[in-house]
This record gives structure tokens, sequence and C-alpha cells, in this order.
């Protein structure tokens, strides 16, 4: 839906029937971007893209100016300027980007302790039991707008709605740097005409196979039969597809957003085919996860590989464990197995990633008779111990000893992935 | 092909052959049973690549042949026939079986197409059938049904000299059973053998009468297979591949801190608390010398405890253990009394590993062929 540069915009102005539309979804606009032109005033106007100027990085985040142009989220770099040539390339300063971050959370906690953070730049809200004090969540909705603009400098937009889902397409559609609010009357004629990828959980394929039918619109999707619909993509999607092309979403805003995987992954400045070098750079990645895993204090039941080849064709290969863990070595033996049997199939990667999933708390589960992690547990649990007293990376494995950790998107793409993935930083 | 067998002979024949086989398999051919005809009756069998079963009964041949007919349709139809002689006969691609009055067309599969059953020759040895039969249901609860660990969800057959040992666990527990072996026939080399242990329990139902089985250990071509014959029956499995993990070293070598209760007492005790407790949660049993203490905390509403006599030896001592690994190692052990001992280890996070045995007498250790070792959990409060 939208081309995310602003051309589809829609926002409210005057009064309108907000009883009941007590879902805020409140996105930053091209985040990390405004945030570097606070401190170049001067771009202001100008398209700017945020990325590295070099090498294969890709574009974290762009002006509505280099939008216009075409410039996208995720795009490479290289491609980034050929479509916009006057565009300034800008270093990303991912602790600025997480200082504005929470400034904008207090004002969001200020509203209301129903904020869910979904990312570094958006959140919701429930305001249901703010609306006595604070006023109509349109009224909410502009107090929060205005107050991010003269405490950050930053501007934001805001969907009002009934359901988190609504809200967010209200959000995107008012972007940038506006509000909409969607009377619960008017959802369906709202969300009807939308085309059909607008509906989450609706993939390429999913789309494909709908068009397919000769779907097009979300209404197509909502006068489709619930039996047809389990029928063309399946009893889950399905339910679930008939659901939000209805308007139905009855998930609430969760405070406590629980983590779904945790991963991190290297993209190389030249492509690398040798096993020992991509081995080397999964013990790397697997070390990292580990820690992050025993820093929130959660175990991994499944270990997942993600590789992108050359041609940017990308493979994911999961293995279940017989128990979880969160021992570096074991995800690292794991992954390594995966890497061998993908690899034949490829050729040289670009991309290379280890991801956890089904996490649980650690300890967890009865005790076992025995456990295969037992010795690099307690020494990892030791590095753990010397990392928090003297710093991190003084004790790691003999193979990364001495090498520089990678800096291409090493920062960028060494993040925690929660269930919301894909988001983009519009 | 044309014959005629007794009906309850031949109900029981099929009703072997095709227990073996999976609910589901990819290839229809597979669901099959063999039906061919030998110099004194007929032989019937069932083959999924991994498992097979074949059996001889007598039958009166009046022609020789071969057919391959559904087997769980077959079996169905054998076991409801009236009380009459069963006779066969094949017409083109059909088999028609009458039986007084009644009669059924079959559809015939192509015989061509089924695969040729492992040939087994010689024995490796022998062994009592009611004590192999037993010793199977005792250890195979224990094996884990999780098959991402394939390894663990095989009972493993260890022999050497005179004794076989059974041995299967989930990680969490650990059951043995040690029965007599008689390798006079055969090798005498000790060699082990890893077994689905859903087969096994299978091979152990079917063949648990009197008398002994003869068992064969086949490697040939990479496919490493076990084979089991009793009473004009046979059953082949492969092996799991894989190292089956050493667990028989868990064992403690002495215990100084134990306690010998009434298995039945103990058993019922558990059952009742363990009534209040939630899905997967444990009971905590203290022990010392007032006898033995059952509680559980199940949720704000409910709470139990019990208290059942108990002749504790050493230190008072506190586990926390699932009812149902208690309850699956006092089932099998099969002896009035139980001892259960207690290990300790240096790790603070893991309490060490609680022992259960037979006790023939409050005062009379039972024999030691059968042990189980458990896993407490943690001791929460």
């Amino acid at each position: 839906m939208g081309r995310g540069d602003g051309r589809d915009r829609q926002v409210t102005v005057g009064p309108v029937d907000d009883a009941g539309a007590t879902k805020l979804h409140v996105d930053m606009d091209a985040f990390y971007a405004a945030v570097e032109l606070l401190d170049r005033p001067e771009l202001r106007g100008r398209p700017a893209i945020v990325g590295h100027a070099s090498g294969r990085s890709v574009v974290s985040s762009a002006t509505y100016e280099a939008r216009r142009a075409g410039v996208r989220s995720a795009m490479p770099v290289s491609q980034a300027l050929r479509l916009c040539p006057s565009a300034v390339v800008l270093e990303p300063h991912f602790d600025k980007y997480a200082l504005y971050s929470r400034q904008v959370l207090d004002i969001l906690g200020d509203v209301t302790p129903l904020v869910e953070q979904v990312s570094i730049d958006e959140a919701f809200l429930d305001v249901a039991g703010s609306v006595r004090l604070l006023g109509s969540p349109s009224t909410i909705g502009a107090a929060i707008r205005r107050r991010v603009l003269s405490e950050t400098g930053l501007v934001c937009s805001v969907g009002v709605a009934g359901t988190k889902f609504m809200a967010k397409l209200a959000s995107t559609t008012a972007k940038p740097d506006g509000m909409l609010v969607v009377p619960v009357a008017d959802t369906l004629t709202f969300l009807h005409p939308l085309p059909i990828g607008a509906l989450w959980g609706v993939g390429p394929s999913t789309q494909e196979t709908l068009h397919r039918y000769g779907l097009r619109t979300v209404g197509d999707v909502a006068s489709t039969p619930l039996d047809v619909l389990r029928r063309w993509v399946g009893d889950a999607s399905g339910v679930k597809l008939h659901e939000l092309a209805n308007g139905i979403d009855t998930r609430q805003v969760e405070t406590v957003t629980r983590e779904k995987s945790i991963g991190h992954e290297q993209t190389f400045e030249h492509d690398l085919t040798d096993l020992v070098e991509l081995r080397r750079e999964l013990l790397r990645l697997s070390t990292q996860v580990a820690a992050r895993l025993r820093k929130h204090g959660l175990a991994a039941r499944t270990v997942a590989l993600k590789l992108r080849f050359v041609d940017f064709r990308t493979i994911s290969r999961s293995r279940t464990l017989g128990e979880p863990t969160n021992v570096g070595k074991r995800i690292f033996e794991e992954v390594s197995e995966l890497l061998e049997a993908a690899l034949p199939q490829g050729g040289a990667v670009r991309l290379i990633g280890v991801r956890t999933e089904q996490l649980m708390p650690d300890g967890d589960g009865s005790p076992l008779l025995w456990d295969p992690d037992e010795d690099w547990r307690d020494a990892e649990h030791a590095i753990d111990k010397v990392a928090a007293r003297f710093g991190g990376g003084l004790v790691t494995p003999a193979a990364l000893v001495g090498r520089a950790p990678r800096r291409v998107g090493d920062t960028l793409n060494a993040k925690v992935i929660t269930e919301r993935e894909g988001r983009s930083d519009g | 092909m044309r014959f005629q067998a007794n009906r309850d002979v031949l109900s029981e024949a099929v009703s072997f052959t095709v227990k073996l086989l999976p609910q589901r398999t990819t290839l229809p051919i597979l669901s099959g049973v063999l039906i061919s005809t030998t110099d004194d009756g007929i032989s019937l069998s069932a083959f999924d690549y991994e498992v097979s079963a074949q059996t001889q009964i007598s039958a009166a041949v009046e022609e020789p042949g071969r057919v391959l007919v559904s087997g769980r349709l077959l079996a169905e139809i054998a076991s409801k026939l009236p009380n009459a002689p069963v006779s066969f006969a094949t017409d083109d691609n059909r088999i028609v079986v009458t039986c007084g009055s009644a009669s059924f067309t079959l559809l015939s599969m192509p015989v061509e197409e089924y695969p040729t059953l492992p040939q087994i020759e010689g024995e490796s040895g022998l062994v009592p059938a009611d004590e192999f039969s037993e010793a199977v249901a005792q250890v195979a609860v224990a094996a884990s049904r999780d098959d991402v660990t394939p390894v663990i969800t095989g009972v493993q057959l260890e022999i050497s000299q005179n004794r076989l040992s059974l041995v299967a666990t989930d990680r969490y527990r650990v059951a043995v059973r040690e029965i007599d072996w008689d390798g006079s026939v055969g090798r005498s080399e000790p060699s082990t053998a890893l077994i689905p242990a859903r087969t096994l329990q299978e091979i152990g139902k079917t063949f648990g009468h009197n008398g002994n089985i003869q068992v064969t250990l086949v490697a040939k071509d990479d496919r490493e297979l076990i084979a089991f014959t009793a009473e004009k029956k046979t059953v082949t499995s492969l092996l799991i591949k894989g190292n089956f993990p050493p667990v028989k070293r868990l064992f403690p070598e002495t215990v100084e801190n134990y306690a010998v209760i009434n298995t039945a007492d103990l058993i019922e005790a558990t059952r009742r608390v363990s009534l209040v407790l939630e899905r997967e949660a444990a009971l905590r049993f203290t022990f010392n010398v007032d006898g033995l203490t059952l509680e559980a905390i199940g949720s704000e509403q409910a709470q139990a405890s019990e208290s059942v006599e108990a002749l504790v030896t050493g230190d008072d001592t506190v586990v926390s253990l699932k009812p149902q690994f208690l309850l699956d190692g006092l089932s099998a052990v099969h002896s009035e009394f139980v001892r259960i001992s207690f290990t300790k280890t240096d790790n603070p996070n893991k309490p060490g590993p609680v022992l259960v045995t037979s006790q023939t007498s409050k005062e009379q250790a039972g024999s030691d062929s059968y042990r189980y070792l458990l896993q407490p959990n943690l001791l929460l409060r």
C-alpha cells in the first residue's frame, strides 16, 4: 500500500467523531534522517539519505524529498544515488536515535502507561483510560504531535482508530506530519477500497494467490466467504484475513513485548566463498547472539541460519533442538551444520545471519540427567562476568582473536529482531 | 492361486502381519499383505522398508500362487467372518474370499512391484519370551518421544556373554533391565542394537508367550537390522543409526541414603496428591524419621498432602519429582516394596538423581535387574 513518499496522504481536518477510537499509532517521520537533520539544518528541504557512503551499505532512512525520487529503505545506497544523484549521504548515529526514541517514549508515557513500543520509531497507545483526563482521542493525538515537535524538533504522524490494525493504516496514510482519525463507524468504508496488500500478513505470495482468484481490494476479501478463503490460503491465514478485512482485530496494546527471536546478521564488503571464513563469521555471530540471550535471561529451542547470495537470493534454514540453549558454542555447531548443508546450492555469500527462535526463560523446564552444553555454559557464564566487570570483547573464542569487528552494516544489522519484523523507518 | 484355511488361524495371522505397519504409508503398495503359498500352507508378510512381519500358517493349497491385498481391509474382514473355513481364489486381478455364505471380492495389487523382504539367516542368541516381554514394557516407557533427538527414541540392546540389557532414556530418566541371554548358538562377541521403542513395544506384546525368542543381528550393505523369531513368526526392524549416550555410567555405584516404601501405597498416594497439580508441575517428597510426606502446591485454589510409611536410612531428604515420571518407575519395578535411593551432586542448580529399585520386603533388597534413575527438579521455596 502507499508508495511511502507521502503522495497518497490523507489527514483529518476539523472535528470528527472519534468516540471509541481509542487506539493510537504514533510513527516518527523519516526518523533517522530527521534526527540527522537536527544537526544539519542547512540540509532541510534537500534529499538526504542515511547510510554509509561506501561499499555495500543499504539505505536506513531517507527524507521525503529523496523518497519522491524513488528512494526506499533497505535499497542499496548505490542504487539510491543513481535514482537521486543530488542526495546527501549521512553517516548513521544509532546512539543518538536511541536517545531521541527514549525522549519520545517518555512523552507517550505521560499520556498513558499503555504504550507498546513496536520499534525504535513507532508505538501503539491505548488511551481509553485517559479520555476523561486529557480529552478525546483526537485531542490527545494532536497534543502528542505538538509536544514531540516542541521538545525534540522531530515530526511524527498519528493514526487514531478503534483497533491497532486500523490505527497503523491511518498513521501510514497520514504521513508525513499528519494525523488521521478513522471513526469506528467508517472503518469499513475506509478499509474496503484499499488494495489487499494493506492487510497484515499478506505477503507477495498470498497476494498473488488472491489476485489469481480476482481479488484486488480489501472489500473483495471481505465479501469472499470464509470457507472459500480458507481453501485458498489455508485455515489460519484464511481466518485472519477474513477478520482483518472485516475490521476485526482483537489484539490489545501490550506493554511488555516478548521477544520472539534474537538474531544478528552481517553483510560482507566482499562476497565470501571460503567455508573457513564463513564459519568464523558464524562463530562470531553465534557468540553475540548467545550473550544476548543470556543477558535477557532467555534460551532458544530453534536456531536458524540466513544466507543471502550474490544474486540476492536469500535462504533460511532452521533446526529445532532437543532442549533450549543459550550457549554460543552449541548455537555455532548447529548453524555450522546448516551452513555445510546449504552452501552447495549457493555460491558466493553476501550476507550471513544467525537467528534464535522459540525463546523461553532460561532454566524453565526440568533439569536433565546430563547436559551436552554443561562445560561450555560454565565457560560462557564466566565470560559474561568478565565482560560485566571489564567490558566486552576481552575474552573471545581463539578463532576470533585479533580480528577487528566487521564494519559495513555491522551495527546496522546487529539488532534485536522482534516479532514485528520488516518495520520501515517511515 | 487357490487355498482354504481355518478362520481363527487366518485371522490371527493377518492381524499380526498388519499390526506393525504404520497407519499411513507413502507408497500405497506398502499397505498390502503379501500372501504366497508354501509346501504345506501359506505365508503372509508385510514390509514398509523399516519393519517387516512374516508368518506361516497351514492351509490346504489347491493351486500355488502369490497375491498382494490391502492389509487393513483383509484384517477387518478376517476378524468378522462367520465360523467356517475360509477359501481364497484369484480371478484375473481380483481375489474372491468366501466363508460360509459370505463372499468378498477384493482388488489385488501388483505383486511384481512389492519389495523383497529382508532375508534372515542364522541366529545370534535366544531370550526367554516372558522375561523379554516384561523387560521391554519396563524400559520402553522411558524412551523419548521427541523425534528431534532420534537416537534416544530407541531402546538400546546390549549383549555381553550371557546377559542382555535393555536401556532407554529421555534424558529426564533412564530405565535399565537385564535378562538372560543364551548366546551359545551364535556369535559370542559383545554387540549392541538400537531399535525404535514403538516397534519394540509391539514386538514385546506379540512374543510375550512361553518359550524362547530367537534374535538375529544382521549387517548387510550398510543397512543394519535385527530380527525376532518365535512360533513361526518373524519381525525385523531397521536399527536406528547413531551412538546411544553412555547413560549407564550415570547410575551411582553405591548409595548410603535411601528409603523403603510399600510400592502400591506410594503409587496410590502419588496419584491422589497429584490431582491438584497443574500440568508439568512436580510433587514435593519429604523423607525423614517420621516417614514420607507428599505435598502438592497446585494453584491458588487447591493444595494437597499425604503421609506414607517409609523406612529411611541415612539423612533426611527433600526432593521434587514429576509424578508421572515417578509412577512410570514405580509401576515397572514389579515388587511389593520399592527402594528410593538419593545421590548428591556438587552443582547447586541440579539436585542429585534418584534411583528406584526393587525390594522384596522392608528389609530385603530385591534383584537389581531393573533400575530406574530419575532427575529431580529444583526445589522451589
